[in-house]
């Protein structure tokens, strides 16, 4: 049981454009093209090459006065075009390119170059290209293009039929949200006699069985009329644009009917349920009835998913669960099921249908919590640890108290991370938590963190254990819904809960947590996580071993080292099943977990050649300087190049230790295999050694397997200096025949001897030679008896790993694991300087290669001591020609470094007409090295992949930068308002609105704040008593948007808004 | 309820306790039973952890547990040292009528065995076995003797099936003798258990109080500036006023494990 994994090793920072990409949730073309492949359909296959630009522009709406004019960056990624303002924050869209209706090109005053572009939803966007002209015309022709595809694939006409699934376009079209009805007696929403081709919307469980949650303590009605109007006026679903508005809407909690369709357009994954429809349905009809220890795990859990929602007592519910969870472990085998997506998958079921649901669980495996649920929870570990840096440098008393009673932060924050807090605290809450998850990204789940942990800062100073730790915030997160100021003498601030304390706290107070200080931690801690991480499954691997053989449990973990680095170098096929499409059989019942990490007979060939000196090339390079310039690091001087040999005898031993017959090799594979030889005397060799070549196991050898073993023994022998093994092996074989037809009971066999150039006696696969015979053989020759009693066994080593010879790039990864890792970091680069060594060795004619011997124990030719040969005259001969030639094997000075010394090994020998011999050592690896020697320059051509980047970018990126430092300096006391369309809702009291800001702009405290606007607020109350509730409630709302104002710059001149402002009643061009 | 008070001034002893054992086995319903003595069907997966407490009163002395109760998936696996690191006990449970558990068990003990704290003491719990009983073998759970928690639970054990009604007996796939000689051969306590009807569960915890070393505890938490039982962790823990320049190089693990 154990699960050796190399994945951690082949994390990639993501490039820029793939950060860009993830930033406005845009699908990857990796996610895009494996989805599509697995369906079947080959949609997008002409779309290879992502077509990509950028360009600075200024966003305005069509409609005036409704929204200011943003500065900010246009992008065309198709077939997507997406924008954000210059603070990332304030302003940003993501637009299938589908949805775009028309685009003209606006009659403006010279000098400016402005385009209209208008959406499926009837939506005017203006922007003003502000780049020089040749960039804009080149935008406009790339645009041009993207949008010809889209048409050419159909996908204009798709919108349609897709809107009809969203609610969105329901709500706006209702009446009014006064006449919603709220949870009780939900519409029939799924309109399966639809008179026409209406498609009813998406909705979740919540529908049916009700959503948590009192509506009207959630103030829905208010909260759907205030969406109504911005989704009017800012598109919606596909089109949606998030201006300041639409973040703070998101903060005071998404009305439960909208918020399903709300979570996937602002996480992005409705961009992948519109490029990908029917897949889901696919996807499991394909798997019709397929079991996996995934499956099994979500049988577990399904009943023990939010047990107390009414949808999940349910079998309607139960069933979309598992639908949901089996459907994406399908989809992700690799990752399959981790417990807490249980909850996930049940949460967001409530509020979403299956389809919905599926694409929203890939978003979050993918790229909102990556590597949260992998098998390895590494991405779980890296957060933790992440977290804990955060809590150190933004509470550090906490942390240092934490750190003085040894209480460790993820026994409570953990749960919070893996299950969105959705497991800690009322569900209510944490579905909030979750609406401003999906919107403002992964880094709320920090900022809510840190803010738990200052808010309780005083009761955690007094906290001494890990129980005290989590009583006390089991306790705060059961009195979330309770006041935070109980004793206010004010009844507004009395109001105000614990829980919109907390959000408040963790938007206003950590707002310096952005996703690039997310992204930096991350990889400050990664490699220490995955350096843990292995060790941690090292030594689980160790402790899961059956039998540890006579081996003691270091030099089991050199094998495991072993084992590891060959996994690095060809990381055997994937554990878990392939993509669901490519296999037709149900044989698929292992998933993770229970599943043995075995590799293959490639990673066997590198595993080897780290502990069998024969089963490795070791070249020594010598390239007769001592120092070239300063770098007197030896490498210059002398050198051992490693390759990985390849023979049909390591074949042989690959199957000989798969016990199993399983066609790959385990970890105790591997150990009982080399427990097998490592520690055996003479007689136990010879007997391993036989049978390793006695292939149907029937205690003979044929002739056939005489000579395969003939040719083990001349490829075990192939690098040894001087002729004395290549003797010991043509006196092995004419023993063995002779020995062997001595002892055939058949008259013939005398015939046969008197005539060499008969046939066989015997056919060549019949038995032939017993185990007794052989060793007679053997021990008749002074080589092969010392071979077995010692030489074979030494053979295997086990070193520790590996040989270093370039210092540690940095201190923080040590150990074995931090060794390799660099080592294999800088492999390319000794490569690369090896080259040029040789080059510059053999121009001076003094470049040279030795093979280092594998045993290197006799070097010259022994005269066969205990008999005299059997052999005939004409095999005498051959085998002196061999002789002849591997006299030179020894030390071959090359100057070409074309002909390679290895080649010459391959001798020859033609034994009684029965076969030739042609051993292939390692001529393939000499051509190989032949050629890489030659190439030398290409490959350093290609080397050095840095792309030159425009520096006048990186310049304005470091604008950016500097900019939103001082927005965010400005951010605590400035705060504007921006004019928008709710403040009709609002209907009195536009001074008191101006009064509160005046207000914020003095106070720095946010809770101060708070309660001063409650107060203006309260007053407000008191004149418009006899109002409606319902206003009152609107008002509510809008108290606690208000509290989420933040700064926003436009990043405009007065005389550029006067620009953009112009262009909004501009005409079309002609 | 649990008892939640952390910094108890009583005289009790604290001991931690780690649950270990497969998912699904009933590691989070035997803890509900010992701390609330109730039973829920349907229990959600636990998520990393739990952490309850519970007294136990032997003879003279009152026992204090810090119940740690872990979650059984496999890849939650490598979190557990963060759990049993310091435990005095642990618990590792197995589902009689699931043979693959007990495996999962046993290799839970080897690991505890071999990381965990050298004196930690260990029991071997059977869950479930009011599955296999044949007093409630006619057709499910009405004729269970236990109070109006069990009244609902027919669909107690989802994966289960306590479909077939005839024979019992026959969902046992860990017969009681070997499961109780692997304990013996590995020095573990044995019980088999029932978290649905109560079953074993106390004796469990009594048993394990019994075989805790309590002096020891007592000695070293002693030696903690008065703390109870912080036995081995901690030792610069101060009870009001925590220096904070004491905090000499702690060598925390980086990882959890
Ligand atoms: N019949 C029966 N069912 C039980 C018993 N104990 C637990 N169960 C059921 O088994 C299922 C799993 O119980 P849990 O206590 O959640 O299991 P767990 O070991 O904590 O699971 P994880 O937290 O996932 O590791 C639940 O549906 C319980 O109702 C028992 O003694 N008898
Ligand atoms: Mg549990």
């Amino acid at each position: 049981m154990a699960t050796i994994s190399t994945a951690l090793r082949n994390f990639k920072e993501p490039s820029k454009d793939q950060l860009t990409q993830a930033f406005f949730s845009i699908p990857t073309s990796t996610t895009h093209s494996a989805t599509i492949g697995a369906s079947g359909s080959s949609k997008n296959g002409s779309a290879e090459e992502v077509d990509k630009m950028e360009i600075n522009a200024v966003l305005s709406l069509g409609e005036q006065n409704v929204e200011d004019s943003y500065a900010g960056k246009l992008y065309i990624i198709a077939p997507y075009l997406a924008f954000a303002s210059l603070d990332r924050k304030s302003v940003r869209l993501t637009i299938p390119l589908s949805t775009i209706r028309r685009v003209e090109r606006l009659n403006a005053r010279a000098g400016v170059y402005a385009l209209s572009l208008l959406t499926w939803h009837g939506m005017k966007i203006i922007v003003q290209l502000t780049s020089l002209r040749p960039t804009a015309d080149l935008f406009c022709s790339l645009l041009r293009d993207a949008l010809k595809i889209e048409l050419q694939k159909g996908q204009m006409k798709a919108v349609k039929g897709f809107s009809r699934t969203c609610f969105s376009e329901h709500l706006i079209t209702e009446q009014g949200p006064g006449e919603v009805a709220e949870g009780a007696g939900a519409p029939d929403v799924v309109d399966k006699d639809a008179d026409g081709d209406d498609v009813a919307y998406h909705g979740g469980l919540g529908l049916k069985f009700k959503f948590p949650g009192d509506p009207k303590k959630l103030r829905e009605a208010s909260k759907l009329k205030l969406w109504t109007t911005y989704l009017k006026s800012h598109g919606r679903n596909l089109t949606l644009l998030r201006y300041p508005q639409c973040t703070r809407l998101v903060q005071v909690g998404l009305p439960n009917r909208l918020r399903g369709e709300m979570w996937e357009t602002l996480s992005g994954s409705i961009y992948l349920r519109y490029a990908n429809p029917g897949f889901y349905d696919r996807l499991l009809e394909e798997h019709k009835g397929r079991t996996s220890t995934s499956t099994e795990d979500i049988e577990k859990d399904l009943h023990r998913s939010l047990p107390e929602y009414a949808g999940y007592q349910s079998e309607e519910g139960i069933s979309a669960l598992r639908r949901v969870l089996q459907a994406y472990s399908f989809k992700n085998p690799e990752l399959g099921y981790c417990q807490a997506m249980n909850i996930l998958a049940a949460a967001i079921l409530i509020y979403m249908s299956e389809e919905q649901a599926f694409w929203l669980l890939e978003v979050l495996c993918d790229r909102l919590l990556p590597g949260y649920y992998a098998p390895s929870m590494h991405g779980t570990l890296l957060d933790q640890r992440v977290f804990e840096a955060l809590v150190q440098r933004c509470l550090p008393m906490i942390h240092e108290h934490f750190q003085s009673v040894d209480v460790q932060l993820s026994v409570a924050s953990l749960p919070w991370f893996l299950s969105l807090y959705i497991n800690s605290m009322p569900m209510v809450f944490a579905f909030r938590i979750v609406d401003c998850f999906f919107c403002m990204g992964p880094k709320v789940l920090f900022q809510v963190g840190l803010a738990i942990l200052k808010i309780n800062g005083e009761k955690l100073l007094e906290i001494q254990d890990d129980g005290g730790f989590l009583n006390l915030m089991r306790d705060y997160f059961a009195s979330l819904g309770d006041s935070a100021n109980p004793k206010s003498t004010d009844p507004r601030a009395r109001a105000i809960t614990k829980f919109q304390e907390l959000l408040l706290i963790s938007f206003r107070e950590f707002s310096i947590i952005t996703d690039e200080t997310i992204q930096s931690e991350r990889k400050r801690y990664r490699s220490e996580i995955i350096t843990s991480i292995e060790s941690f499954s090292k030594r689980s691997s160790i402790r899961n071993l059956k039998s540890l053989g006579r081996f003691a449990k270091d030099q089991v973990g050199l094998i495991y080292d072993a084992l590891y680095k060959a996994m690095c170098v060809v990381p055997p096929p994937p554990v878990a099943l392939p993509p669901p499409s490519l296999i037709k059989t149900a044989d698929g019942t292992e998933g993770e977990g229970r599943v043995e990490t075995r590799i293959g007979a490639a990673t066997f060939k590198v595993f080897l050649s780290e502990v069998v000196t024969w089963a490795r090339n070791d070249k020594i390079v010598r390239n007769g300087f001592g120092s070239i310039g300063g770098l007197d690091v030896g490498l210059g001087r002398e050198r051992v190049d490693r390759e990985v040999a390849d023979h049909e005898f390591l074949d042989r031993l690959f199957y000989f230790w798969d016990v199993e017959c399983r066609g790959a090799l385990s970890f105790q594979d591997l150990v009982s295999g080399l427990d097998g030889v490592m520690f055996n005397d003479l007689m136990e060799n010879i007997e391993w050694f036989f049978n390793l070549h006695d292939k149907n196991k029937d205690g003979h050898l044929t002739k056939d397997e005489v000579l395969t073993l003939s040719e083990t023994f001349l490829f075990i022998f192939r690098h040894e200096v001087g002729d004395a093994y290549l003797g010991a092996v043509s006196r092995f074989m004419t023993n063995a025949f002779e020995y062997g037809d001595a002892l055939l009971p058949r008259p013939e066999s005398k015939e046969g001897a008197e005539v060499p150039d008969s046939p066989p006696p015997i056919e060549s696969n019949q038995p032939y030679l017993n185990l007794a015979t052989f060793r007679m053989v053997v021990l008749a020759d002074e080589i092969l008896e010392s071979f077995f009693e010692t030489d074979l066994s030494a053979s295997f080593q086990l070193h520790p790993l590996p040989e270093l010879d370039l210092p540690l790039p940095s201190a923080s990864t040590s150990g074995f694991l931090g060794d390799l890792w660099s080592s294999i970091a800088t492999d390319s680069n000794k490569k690369m300087f090896n080259m040029i060594t040789d080059e510059l060795g053999k121009t001076i004619g003094k470049h040279q290669v030795i093979n280092k011997p594998s045993i290197g124990r006799y070097t010259k030719l022994e005269e066969p001591k205990a008999r005299e040969s059997l052999l005939t005259p004409s095999m005498r001969k051959s085998v002196s020609k061999s002789s002849l030639k591997s006299s030179d094997t020894g030390i071959t000075t090359t100057t070409g470094g074309m002909t390679s010394p290895t080649t010459t090994t391959s001798g020859t020998i033609s034994s009684s007409g029965l076969s030739d011999l042609t051993i292939p050592t390692s001529s393939s690896s000499t051509v190989s090295r032949a050629s890489a020697s030659g190439g030398g320059g290409g490959t350093s051509k290609s080397l050095p992949p840095v792309p030159p980047s425009p520096i006048a970018e990186s310049d304005k990126d470091r604008q950016a930068d500097t900019m939103l430092q001082a927005v965010a300096k400005a951010g605590a006391t400035v705060l504007e308002r921006t004019p928008f369309a709710i403040d009709d809702a609002q209907d009195s009291s536009s001074e008191e609105e101006e009064d509160d800001e005046d207000e914020d702009e003095d106070d720095d405290e946010e809770d101060d704040d708070e309660e001063e606007d409650d107060e203006e607020d309260e007053d407000e109350d008191d004149e418009e008593e006899e109002e409606e509730e319902e206003i009152n409630e609107d008002d509510q709302v809008l108290d606690e948007v208000d509290a989420f104002l933040e700064a926003h710059d436009s990043g405009l001149t007065d005389a550029d808004k006067e620009v953009a402002k112009q262009l909004q009643t501009a005409q079309p061009l002609r | 309820m649990a008892e939640t008070a952390s910094g108890s001034q009583d005289k009790s002893v604290q001991v931690k306790l780690v649950l270990l054992g497969e998912a699904a086995v009933g590691k989070s319903s035997v803890v509900l039973r010992f701390v609330s003595n109730e039973f829920q069907p349907n229990k959600e997966p636990t998520i990393g952890a739990a952490f309850l407490t519970q007294k136990c009163r032997l003879e003279d002395r009152i026992l204090r547990y810090e119940i740690w109760d872990t979650a059984g998936q496999e890849r939650f696996h490598s979190l557990a040292p963060m759990y049993y690191r310091n435990a005095q006990a642990a618990v590792v449970v197995y589902d009689v009528t699931k043979a693959t558990s007990l495996e999962k068990a046993k290799s839970w003990v080897k690991e505890l065995q071999r990381q965990a704290n050298p004196n930690i003491v260990i029991a071997l719990a059977g869950n479930k076995v009011d599955l296999v009983q044949s007093s409630s073998s006619s057709s499910g759970a009405s004729s269970s003797p236990d109070s109006e928690d069990e009244a609902d639970d027919a669909t107690a054990t989802p994966g289960e099936t306590p479909g077939s009604p005839g024979e019992p007996e026959s969902l046992r796939q860990v017969p009681r003798e070997e499961a109780q000689a692997y304990a013996q051969e590995a020095g573990l306590l044995f019980f088999e258990t029932s978290a649905k009807t109560g079953e074993g569960i106390v004796e469990v915890f009594t048993e394990i109080a019994k075989k805790i070393p309590i002096e020891h505890i007592l000695a070293a938490s002693r030696n903690n500036s008065g703390r109870p039982g912080a036995g081995g962790r901690g030792n610069n823990a101060r009870e009001e006023n925590v220096n904070l320049q004491d905090d000499q190089a702690k060598t925390k693990d980086a990882c959890n494990c």
